[in-house]
């Protein structure tokens, strides 16, 4: 396991600059997807020409799906000073709802987006780009970017009924890639990233994304979903081959029985795998398997070995405090210090376990959400007088919510009126109408309660 | 709403199954709604989670990959009906 040396350190405070791709060699390639292979070279090119013609603007929506499109939307945002707006999902009440706090942001997609937001679709500027422009032969200059400029704001469900922003500058975007880069890929000569995760969530944008830009990776750039296409890219992509996926993912590819390329590493994170499942991923790809603990405030933080132990190590540079509100994490690339959600115990400086999760927040195979968040939008639908949704204690691979509602409405027309508000993830399995909800004198509703009346339904 | 074909109703069967849709009887899934827009009144609502289960559970029953690469993946998925179509021209 390789250190980063100092040069590979980001320290934010010092706000240097940090070229966009590091190290730059232009001939190294960047990304090949069905259509072609990307050097470095070719990217910086292509990037010049999308960014010259993108209208001034303090933040603009990235919903591009493409790995490469959403690379090219996210590096020319940054060269013209504005923040990528990246949001939990692209329905239209979400990114309306986003956008009244960002005026004058517009959205920078790869196909048709439905809504009062401008839209410009890449694909099409990209084309007139390449049409009207001639590609120069030199090659061409890396850009800089100040490690303090915002580039990202990533949005995720929050406790209140709004979307909670975490902002994101560059170099801690680039600070976490060199320290991830320093512990899977560093070793390896050329590796490439065959990725199952979107390019817009935080772990995908750090995996994918940033990895391509600032930690000497190669990205494939399709994002294979059923298990014969993963077995399909693998066999089609060179070796070292870097597999990023998740315990959804993973659990599929194991249970398929379809025989997979052994690759170099595999690495998984959104929630933590159970033994079993790590054991079964190694076997099937005859490798080893790395799991990534990050919370959205901090990013990546620290990185297991599976197989072989329950404790976590930090990524180089993170400190770790006890606090009476809960953990507290510090790294000189982040901006601020992170109240982590979870409960830890600390063995040492520079690993620890995890003891509990928030009990509002749900993960739904890597989508995160805020039971309060939810609550709150069924309880806004007309027509439903009290409602709430909850995790029921069942099959611990079923981690979607549930949701016990009073009303009068058929179940079907509030499926439907959530369904316009949030991620067909969370929408609840199932939802049931009750007389009342056991609320307490105080008008709480406990875990216990609402455990106890779900029983009662399903006896 | 059209009737389901006895090959259309077996599929929805091993939807059911395989996605614990505990609400749901497979003889009242409508084989021309669209299994994932969940603001369409008949649609299942299913998500790419769904997804990935079906994949497993056709696979397993009727020996057929599912693929996302195939540019009709979208087409496929669309229904059920479409869905068996799929799975009655990949069976030969």
């Amino acid at each position: 396991m390789s250190s980063p040396t100092p040069t590979d350190l980001v320290a934010l405070s010092d706000n240097t600059l940090l070229p966009l791709l590091y190290p730059y060699r232009p001939q190294a390639v960047l990304l090949v997807n069905n259509q072609r292979t990307i050097t470095q070279a070719d990217f910086l090119r292509d990037l010049a020409r999308v960014a010259e013609i993108l209208p001034d603007a303090a933040y603009a929506f990235n919903v591009c799906e493409d790995r490469y499109y959403f690379l090219l939307a996210f590096c020319a945002l940054l060269l013209k000073n504005s923040a990528n707006l990246l949001p939990p999902g692209r329905q239209r009440a979400t990114l309306a709802q986003i956008a009244a706090d960002y005026p004058g942001s517009y959205c920078l997609s790869d196909s048709e987006i439905e809504g009062d937001i401008p839209c410009i679709n890449i694909r099409t500027l990209f084309s007139e780009a390449d049409a009207a422009g001639t590609r120069a032969a030199q090659e061409p200059l890396v850009p800089a970017i100040p490690a303090g400029q915002l580039a990202a704001i990533a949005f995720t469900s929050g406790s209140t009924g709004k979307p909670s922003a975490n902002r994101k500058h560059w170099g801690t975007l680039a600070g976490t890639a060199r320290l991830l880069a320093a512990r899977f890929t560093r070793h390896l000569t050329n590796p490439t990233l065959v990725a199952t995760v979107p390019s817009q969530h935080m772990y995908g944008l750090e995996m994918t994304v940033m990895m391509a830009l600032q930690g000497e990776c190669s990205l494939q750039g399709d994002k294979p979903f059923y298990p014969a296409d993963i077995q399909q890219v693998l066999q089609a992509t060179p070796a070292p081959i870097l597999l990023v996926s998740t315990p959804v993912h993973l659990r599929a590819l194991v249970s398929s029985g379809l025989t997979m390329t052994p690759v170099a590493g595999v690495v998984s994170a959104t929630a933590p795998l159970d033994r079993a499942l790590a054991v079964a991923t190694e076997q099937c790809f005859a490798t080893r398997l790395r799991e990534i603990y990050g919370c959205t405030e901090a990013g990546s933080m620290a990185t297991r070995a599976s197989t072989q132990t329950d404790a976590w190590q930090l990524l180089e540079g993170f400190t770790l405090a006890e606090s009476e509100q809960g953990v507290i994490a510090r790294a000189p690339h982040l901006a601020d210090a992170a109240l982590l959600q979870d409960q830890l115990h600390l063995h040492d400086p520079q690993s620890f376990s995890l003891l509990g999760r928030n009990a509002d927040m749900i993960n739904v195979a890597g989508k995160r959400a805020s039971l309060a968040d939810l609550s709150l939008k069924l309880l806004a639908i007309e027509g439903v007088r009290d409602g709430v949704f909850f995790l029921p204690e069942r099959d611990a691979a079923n981690q979607r919510p549930a949701a016990l509602v009073v009303s009068d409405l058929p179940e079907k027309h509030i499926l439907q009126q959530l369904a316009l508000q949030m991620d067909a993830a969370f929408l609840p399995r199932p939802l049931r109408k009750v007389a009342q909800l056991p609320r307490n004198e105080t008008g709480k509703l406990t875990y216990a309660a609402l455990q106890t009346l779900w029983n009662q339904i399903h006896d | 709403m059209s009737t389901q074909t006895a090959q259309e109703l077996e599929l929805a069967k091993l939807l059911v199954n395989a996605l614990d849709l505990e609400d749901i009887a497979a003889e009242d899934i409508n084989p021309e709604a669209p299994l994932f827009d969940p603001s369409h009144a008949d649609s299942l609502g299913l998500d790419s989670i769904d997804a990935l289960e079906i994949s497993l559970a056709v696979a397993k029953h009727y020996k057929v990959q599912l693929k996302a690469d195939d540019e009709n993946n979208k087409a496929i998925f669309f229904s059920l009906r479409s869905l068996s179509d799929y799975i009655n021209s990949q069976r030969g």
